[in-house]
């Protein structure tokens, strides 16, 4: 009995032994570890050939501004241009007639006065506008009943872009911003439907894509002596002779892209700008986001294509060729390669996008994360899930990956930790997250925080920042660097972090994507305006 | 690679050396002559140690008493009681509770009534098995995905020299906890039929079948919303995860179950091996599901948009194994006739076994696209925004597994084994997971 005992308690010693001599296993999910052997797709040759036409540590100006002015206006983007932002970023949605715009939200009700405006019922003066048109009355109120069956109240499809150009996209403004709060931002008056048209009201407006652009060329609107822009518009040349219910029929038989929408009206886009007297030079980019494909229509992209073309901006159609992002302390961004890049954070757009453009022009793919997962989120954020969106990215055009960052005032998910963006670099993309409001986000993503501490990711992620006349430091910065640009809603604040350590101004940047090389945006501005004084300056 | 050559080795040298009995009490029995009736109190506990290595996720070695059980039976002439009542893993949990009624005919065939909480004629050999007698740490993988345990039913059994006839009728959860609905219905049966049977070597065929109709589920968006999980562990009880093989598939409501079986055995050697197949077909209130989803400011079109949006789709999912072992030392490998089970070691034995098992639980829908960072299947070759996704792939995994084994009983009631399993993995939300080594050891003791 005690010899079988022992005998018993001697194999178990031999198991335990060998288990325990093993060799080091990892013992539990270790998401930094996994993020270095996961496998993760590389930019292939063509696309990275299209990355590079985007400016090394980017300033993106978030809808203009969403701190200093009424966002995705006039005022944001003009502002954002003076500051010196290299890009302009917008979200589009579309109009009932086919006009691109930039909006945010779902509907217009955050950004517009269109509840004091418009009933939550088809605009009352919609016949009255058909017939300023040319159309007969029966004709007019045969085509209302047709709009009343696709209306959705407050949304941008629901509506003409001369009728949302009766709104006031300022106001709510000051209303929600009171420190930021000017009256300059407020219409004096509504639009209004008089004497047989439409009255565009005297204020900030929604944006046009076609506005944005020019406001990237250093444009601004043409207005009146009243303050209302001039922005004619007629029944485009194929459509004329025809009926309401003949338009309506022809734009049907388009397709199914087209069914809900009337898109039968041009507007004078081509004469609706001047130069901007305060203009002094700079010519960003812009960036420019496809909302929710639902809200928008299947040809949403071509659509886009289109308008970016007209406008010259199309680089597809309209080649630029090698240029400066700098040019004498100017951003030039706007007439580059780099002028345009797409974002999404949708698939069937992101997808779309690409059987458009094809990966020619720089898109970003952007990242989200709820619980539980909203239809276009990512749902296992782990490093093969990370790895398996990086792909899909990739797979469908983009070069750009625009990770969630946490931290006040928004508090978004974290989609940007260290880990990840080890993945995104490790994937030879861009990484552009959003949105930047203060100065401790820019540190801590910009590798403030670990300067001269070892990270696990320094073999990918550090960088040794040679210091220039600009920055508070005469030292090397030696960092880890979380994001090769940024959107950001403080573009002076941004501007100036970029300049006082280092990644502005610098004629010998290590090129993240190219070892050995550098990168020389000593071209750049490397003075920032003060906020206040250019709103001031540019009327505001 | 070292070390799971290593282990093994180690053990057999450590068994070997200790070739001799114990001596331990034989199972309590309490017989009362006068009153016909015989008590029996038995007990088993396994302890289990492991070590796991993985591509990518890690599984969590370590040592566990994996089963510890009282067993008591009462016999009163032709009738059987017994229970028994586990608390392995530091929890009680009810195992087996059965009545049983047995008679024997003129020509010598056994008729039995069965009534209570017990394996399910169908549920697979190797669920039938008591895992005290098998002659693996685990029972094969495919047997707990696909196969069947314990229900509450109602059985009768059939048994002569050359057949078996064994089926019933049952409920799918003896405790009636559900959410909502009834607690469903299971008919189910297992015949076998034995070519060769006789003192030294028995060879029995035979096909089984199980039809449940499941009942209960929970109640989602006002619908009676019923599940069924299929999966299994990595043939290992240190650490049951499931998440590399399993699959749980909403809307189910009938599942067909078919088998088929062989096992032959002699003095020296024996080998068995299973195959299920197993269909699961599926029902929902699209209608009412429909109508709630229009409770919202983004519509769904018609019904019949919503249902190509969300289809529903049958699942057919095949596993299997074979296995064999050779006895190197010992008393030869006994057949239960009664049961249709091969017996466990039978006294001082050493034995070597081996086994390889499929378990089918992927079954993919061509043209769908994946994508581990959604964890969804997607019906037109790629990802696509709200609403729906219109997939009905099940990616819950495809694996092959091989196992070889040492055995080596001491006695009647001390057993120790040693398992080595290289497992391979197909899954789509684990791409980064393809292979494991598990290595495992258990002393178990039974009286």
């Amino acid at each position: 009995m005690f010899k079988h005992l022992v005998k018993v308690g001697l194999m178990s010693a031999v198991v335990l032994a060998t288990f325990t001599s093993c060799e080091e296993e990892q013992q539990f999910t270790n998401e930094k570890l996994d993020a270095k052997r996961v496998e993760v797709q590389v930019l292939n040759s063509e696309l990275a050939k299209v990355r590079d036409y985007v400016p090394l540590y980017a300033v993106i100006a978030h809808r203009g501004s969403t701190f200093w002015a009424p966002e995705e206006t006039e005022a944001s983007w003009r502002w954002a241009r003076e500051m010196g932002a290299d890009y302009l970023e917008s979200d589009v949605q579309c109009t009932k007639d086919g006009i691109v715009l930039a909006n945010h939200d779902e509907n217009l009700k955050r950004t517009t006065n269109i509840e004091n405006v418009f009933s939550e019922n088809v605009p009352a003066s919609r016949v009255d506008f058909y017939m300023s048109l040319g159309f007969s009355r029966a004709d007019a109120e045969a085509q209302y009943g047709r709009d009343m069956a696709a209306f959705r109240p407050f949304y941008t499809l629901s509506y003409y872009y001369a009728e949302l150009l009766m709104l006031d996209a300022g106001s709510w403004f000051n209303e929600s911003s009171l420190e930021q709060a000017r009256p300059t931002f407020k219409a004096t008056e509504n639009g209004r439907f008089e004497n047989g048209h439409i009255v565009y009201s005297n204020g900030l407006y929604i944006s046009a894509i076609q506005d944005q652009i020019a406001y990237a060329q250093g444009k601004r609107l043409i207005r009146d002596a009243n303050g209302r822009r001039i922005l004619t518009y007629k029944v485009k040349d194929e459509y004329k002779g025809m009926t309401l219910e003949q338009i309506y029929n022809a734009i049907k038989a388009k397709g199914q892209y087209n069914a809900k929408y009337m898109d039968f009206i041009e507007y004078d886009f081509a004469n609706a700008y001047e130069a901007d007297p305060e203009d002094t030079g700079n010519r960003p980019g812009i960036y420019v986001e496809f909302k929710e494909s639902w809200l928008n229509p299947g040809n949403m992209e071509q659509r886009v294509y289109d308008v970016l073309a007209e406008q010259g901006w199309n680089i597809i159609t309209n080649d630029p060729g090698d240029q400066p992002f700098y040019k004498n302390g100017k951003v030039n961004v706007g007439n580059t390669r780099g002028r345009v890049i797409l974002q999404t954070f949708s698939f069937d757009a992101l997808r779309r996008a690409n059987d458009v453009f094809k990966g020619r022009i720089p898109m970003c793919y952007l990242l989200w994360i709820s619980e539980p997962a909203y239809a276009t989120d990512i749902a296992y954020d782990t490093p093969t899930g990370y790895a398996a969106f990086i792909k899909w990215a990739q797979d469908n055009g983009a070069h750009i990956i625009g990770p969630a960052i946490s931290g006040a005032p928004n508090n978004y998910p974290e989609m940007n930790a260290p880990w990840q963006a080890y993945m995104i670099r490790r994937a030879g993309m861009i990484n552009h997250p959003y949105s930047f409001d203060s100065w401790a986000q820019m540190c801590k993503y910009m590798g403030y925080y670990n300067y001269g501490w070892e990270t696990e990711f320094d073999d990918l992620l550090r960088l040794e920042i040679p210091a220039t006349p600009y920055c508070t430091s005469s030292y090397p910065n030696s960092v880890p660097v979380y994001m090769d640009g940024f959107f950001t809603n403080r573009t002076e604040m941004s501007l100036r972090y970029m300049i006082e350590n280092g990644f502005r101004g610098n004629p010998a940047l290590p090129n993240p994507f190219h070892a050995g090389q550098k990168y020389d945006n000593s071209q750049a501005n490397v003075t920032v305006p003060d906020a206040v004084a250019t709103l001031e300056r540019l009327g505001y | 690679m070292k070390k799971y050559i290593l282990m093994p080795l180690l053990a057999v040298f450590a068994l070997t050396a200790a070739a001799q009995d114990f001596d331990t009490d034989p199972t309590l029995e309490l017989e009362n002559a006068e009153k016909e009736v015989k008590f029996t109190v038995g007990a088993r506990m396994m302890a289990d140690a492991a070590f796991y290595h993985s591509d990518f996720t890690p599984l969590q070695s370590g040592a566990s008493i994996t089963d510890a059980r009282i067993r008591t039976s009462m016999t009163y002439k032709d009738w059987y009681f017994y229970a028994d009542f586990g608390f392995g893993g530091g929890k009680f949990s009810q195992k087996n509770i059965f009545l049983q009624y047995s008679h024997l005919d003129n020509n010598d065939n056994t008729h039995a009534v069965k009534v209570g909480y017990y394996n399910d004629p169908a549920g697979s050999m190797a669920r039938n098995t008591s895992l005290g007698s098998y002659h693996f740490i685990s029972r094969p993988g495919s047997s707990y995905a696909l196969g069947e345990g314990r229900e509450l039913g109602i059985s009768y059994k059939y048994n002569s020299d050359r057949f078996m006839a064994y089926q019933g009728v049952f409920t799918e959860n003896h405790y009636n906890k559900i959410d909502a609905g009834f607690n469903g219905i299971t008919v189910a049966g297992r015949y076998l039929f034995r070519p060769i049977s006789d003192d030294f070597q028995t060879l029995h065929v035979g096909v089984s079948a199980r039809f449940a109709h499941l009942g209960g589920g929970e109640v989602y968006n006002n619908v009676l919303k019923k599940s069924l999980h299929l999966g299994q562990s990595l043939e290992t009880l240190v650490d049951e995860d499931e998440q590399f093989v399993s699959a749980d598939l909403d809307w189910a409501n009938n599942v067909v179950n078919v088998g088929a079986e062989a096992l032959y055995q002699n003095n020296k050697f024996f080998a068995r091996g299973e195959f299920f197949y197993k269909h699961v077909t599926k029902k929902r209130d699209s209608y009412s599901l429909y109508i709630d989803a229009q409770n919202n400011i983004d519509g769904w079109g018609d019904i019949e948009w919503w249902e190509n949006a969300n289809k529903l789709k049958n699942n057919n999912f095949i596993g299997g194994y074979v296995e064999a072992g050779v006895q190197l030392l010992g008393n030869g490998y006994k057949y239960n006739k009664q049961e249709g089970l091969l017996g466990g070691l039978d006294g001082k034995s050493l034995e070597l076994v081996a086994r390889y098992n499929y378990t089918g639980l992927n079954n993919l829908t061509d043209g769908e696209y994946y994508n581990a960072g959604r964890g969804h299947f997607y019906a037109n070759g790629y990802m696509e925004d709200w609403p729906g996704t219109g997939a009905t792939s099940v990616g819950g995994g495809d694996i092959h597994s091989v196992t070889v084994g040492l055995n080596y009983a001491f006695n009647r009631y001390v057993l120790c084994m040693v398992d080595y399993t290289w497992h391979k993995l197909d899954k789509p939300f684990l791409p980064n997971d393809k292979n494991f080594h598990v290595a495992q050891a258990r002393v178990q003791f039974t009286f």
